[in-house]
């Protein structure tokens, strides 16, 4: 009774020091990466669709894989065995049309002539960036079943080479990876036995050199595949295993239903629908990681952070053109194959993970919830031409006040320095107030 | 006068809850439809009693409306402030419509006088079935205020007012033992099952759903035996068919095992008749002035 509890002492053990000691291979989302040579690898932001109808899934992950594409490996644990046909390479830009359509944004506001006859003018501006990963590759040969391991399916989908792998017991598997040179750290048997005892499937993708020549791209593809299973997570875990800070993930859910959610996770919204100086507009993606890392920490870091939730056949206002059916299609959606447009409502979470606020994979569930939400920040230009109207006075003061009250805001949801941000704020010329109540009656 | 009753503790520390879920919790309820759901709750305890007052009233204790009002109140109101902190929904008529089904299961689903499903259970479960605009979120309290939900409902229990300890501590020691052995066999480390297990969720329905003296049985045994099984069900539900809403569905499927559970343990009803005066007892109906809890 006493050994396996040492056992998992030991476990326990050697995955918290390798979490504080070792750096070599970065480790993605779902599983992780593994090199083959002590590449340094950077995994900053993730980006996965999950395209989702009752049990039926269609997974797309892309990474930001950024070392040799001979050194990529790939680790995802998954819920079954995956057959040839369930595999499939999409394309990168269809995620970059995801992000571009759901990004937080920002929009302009002109105020007019406040001496004439109103009329009225906006239209979105930029949005927030997002880069598209770049993974790379690594062989892999078949080994002993002495350990346990068995190679499930074997094959090649487009530049990928697909292992998927069963294992009895996760030192066996661990001990099968390394014989066929896969990198992988100390301790990390201690992380592959909980999905090997709740059964799970291990997807193995490494790069085909020749057909990743010959594809002529200089990127690797996201993987997709299809799959029919209860379980509705995402394993950040093994992902985590020595990742020195927090890494991001953006996971967007697409459902003919509604919202989806975290279920292990509390999820919260973005802050959204603040008014803030003009000058945010060229600084909007500083304005955005700042804002984003600030409330992060300020609900204590272990919130999923909710950045879009819509219909996917409106938007208000748009950050980018709707999809086309045939884009819907490559993101994944399977369903309303007969409709000229599919039913698609499109979820968009932000997790920030570390180790010590995410212990647990991220579980979610489907909601009826069809409420919208978009991260949305409004910057409105004041009036700057000429004005020759009793009204005039009135309009600046206003908007004098307007701007205070948007550096006070700015201020608060970023962090920034007032007085930093007032130097950069262009005010009206609003005349002196006295501050009297009598001022305004004649 | 306030606080004389239990109940009132319980509607404090509820409102309590919800006032802060719905200002810092980021939640999709705005509080005009709490306001819905209390409505549609009390009008229909009210209805309801009145309906079956009347039935009762005879030429010597004539139907008399007021005691009604006052009594039906309290359980109502409890029943209203669960299906907000629980329930999720797109229109607040679906509110309205789990607030009224709540209620009315306490008049019709009875066996013997005494009813056997928990209310807001019965109203969120049916909702949940009925519309397509309805959803639970377990996730929405997070883990950082467990702390705060596990004092302010321990303090309740052991101070006997947020209804009967002995469920509560009998489900969560055993749904929690499960989890620990579950985490333990599988290999994860030990703040993964904490994680799960801190859940804000978790409690309040441990606290204030399972513990409703009214419809759980009568007889200690009988409700320890019923809350082990209520945890070994949410167990299966979610690891088994990996529901996210595991708990409300082992409540209400387990909920009409009182009645056979109340044939093999047997103990007398929660008493509170005792302690009310006899010739209002036969007036104000039998669910009315229930105690505490009725969530």
């Amino acid at each position: 009774m006493l050994t396996p509890f040492l056992k998992y002492l030991k476990g326990l053990l050697i995955s918290l020091v390798s979490l504080l000691l070792l750096s070599q291979p970065a480790w993605a989302f779902c599983g992780f990466y593994v090199a083959k040579a002590d590449t340094e690898l950077y995994n900053q932001a993730s980006q996965v669709i999950i395209a989702r109808d009752g049990d039926r899934t269609v997974l797309t992950m892309a990474n930001d894989y950024q070392g040799e594409v001979q050194d990529f490996a790939l680790v995802v644990p998954v819920p079954v065995v995956l057959k040839e046909d369930q595999v499939h390479v999409g394309e990168s830009s269809i995620i970059k049309r995801l992000d571009d359509f759901s990004a937080p944004r920002l929009v302009e506001y002109f105020d007019e002539n406040p001496c004439e006859v109103r009329e009225f003018n906006d239209f979105v501006g930029s949005l927030l960036r997002n880069q598209i990963p770049l993974p790379a590759a690594a062989p892999a040969q078949e080994s002993a079943a002495d350990l346990g391991v068995t190679i499930e399916e074997q094959f090649s989908v487009g530049e990928y080479d697909i292992l998927v792998l069963s294992a009895k017991e996760s030192d066996g598997l661990e001990t099968w990876l390394r014989q066929n040179e896969y990198q992988l750290p100390d301790g990390a048997s201690a992380l592959l036995q909980p999905y090997i005892k709740e059964k799970m499937k291990f997807f193995v993708a490494k790069v085909n050199l020749e057909e990743f020549d010959r594809n002529g791209v200089n990127e690797l593809r996201p993987l997709m595949m299809a799959f029919e299973s209860p379980k509705y997570m995402l394993p950040i875990r093994l992902g985590m295993m020595n990742a020195q800070q927090a890494q991001d993930l953006l996971v967007y859910i697409l459902s003919p239903k509604g919202q989806a959610e975290v279920t292990n996770y509390r999820t919260v919204k973005v802050p959204s629908n603040v008014e803030i100086p003009e000058f945010v507009e060229d600084e909007f993606g500083d304005f955005y990681t700042t804002m984003f890392e600030q409330d992060y920490q300020r609900q204590g870091r272990d919130d999923v952070f909710l950045e879009y939730a819509w219909d996917m056949s409106t938007c208000d206002p748009c950050s980018a053109p709707n999809l086309s059916k045939e884009e819907l299609k490559q993101a994944g959606v399977f369903w309303d194959k007969d409709s000229y447009i599919p039913q698609v409502f499109i979820t968009r979470l932000h997790v920030r993970y570390t180790r010590d606020k995410f212990p647990q994979d991220l579980k979610f569930h489907e909601t009826a919830n069809r409420q919208s939400f978009q991260g949305r920040y409004v910057i409105r230009h004041p009036y700057r031409g000429e004005m020759t109207c009793d009204a005039a006075g009135d309009y600046l003061n206003r908007t004098y006040l307007r701007q205070e009250e948007e550096i006070h805001t700015l201020a608060k949801v970023t962090g920034w320095d007032k007085e930093d941000i007032r130097r950069k704020v262009d005010f009206v010329n609003a005349p002196k107030p006295s501050g009297n109540w009598w001022d305004s009656i004649w | 006068m306030p606080f004389s009753d239990a109940r009132d503790y319980q509607i404090a520390i509820l409102s309590g809850f919800l006032f802060l879920g719905v200002y810092t919790r980021d939640w999709t309820l705005h509080l005009d439809w709490v306001g819905f759901t209390v409505a549609a709750c009390v009008l229909t305890q009210w209805s309801l009693s009145a309906w079956q007052a009347r039935q009762k009233a005879t030429i010597e204790k004539p139907f008399q409306i007021q005691p009604l009002l006052i009594s039906g109140l309290r359980s109502s109101l409890i029943t209203a402030l669960g299906i907000s902190l629980l329930l999720r929904v797109n229109h607040p008529i679906v509110l309205v419509l789990a607030g009224s089904l709540a209620i009315a299961s306490k008049f019709f689903l009875k066996y013997e006088n005494k009813h056997f499903f928990n209310p807001a259970n019965f109203g969120i479960i049916t909702v949940l079935l009925l519309s397509k605009d309805a959803w639970v979120s377990p996730g929405q309290w997070g883990t950082d205020w467990w702390y705060l939900i596990l004092f302010f409902s321990a303090a309740g229990l052991v101070l006997n007012k947020v209804g009967r300890w002995d469920t509560s501590i009998a489900f969560l020691i055993s749904y929690g033992g499960l989890e620990i052995a579950r985490n333990f066999w599988l290999g994860w480390s030990w703040d993964v099952v904490a994680h799960q297990l801190s859940s804000g969720s978790l409690l309040l329905f441990a606290f204030f759903m399972l513990t409703d003296p009214r419809s759980i049985p009568n007889a200690k045994k009988g409700r320890i035996f019923w809350s082990i099984s209520i945890a070994l069900l949410t167990f299966i539900l979610q690891h088994g068919v990996y529901s996210s809403s595991a708990i409300f569905w082992a409540l209400f499927a387990l909920a009409p095992t009182t009645v056979l559970i109340d044939k093999v343990w047997k103990s007398s009803r929660f008493n509170w008749q005792e302690s009310e005066p006899k010739e209002s007892s036969k007036f104000a109906p039998d669910f009315s002035m229930q105690p505490v809890n009725l969530l």
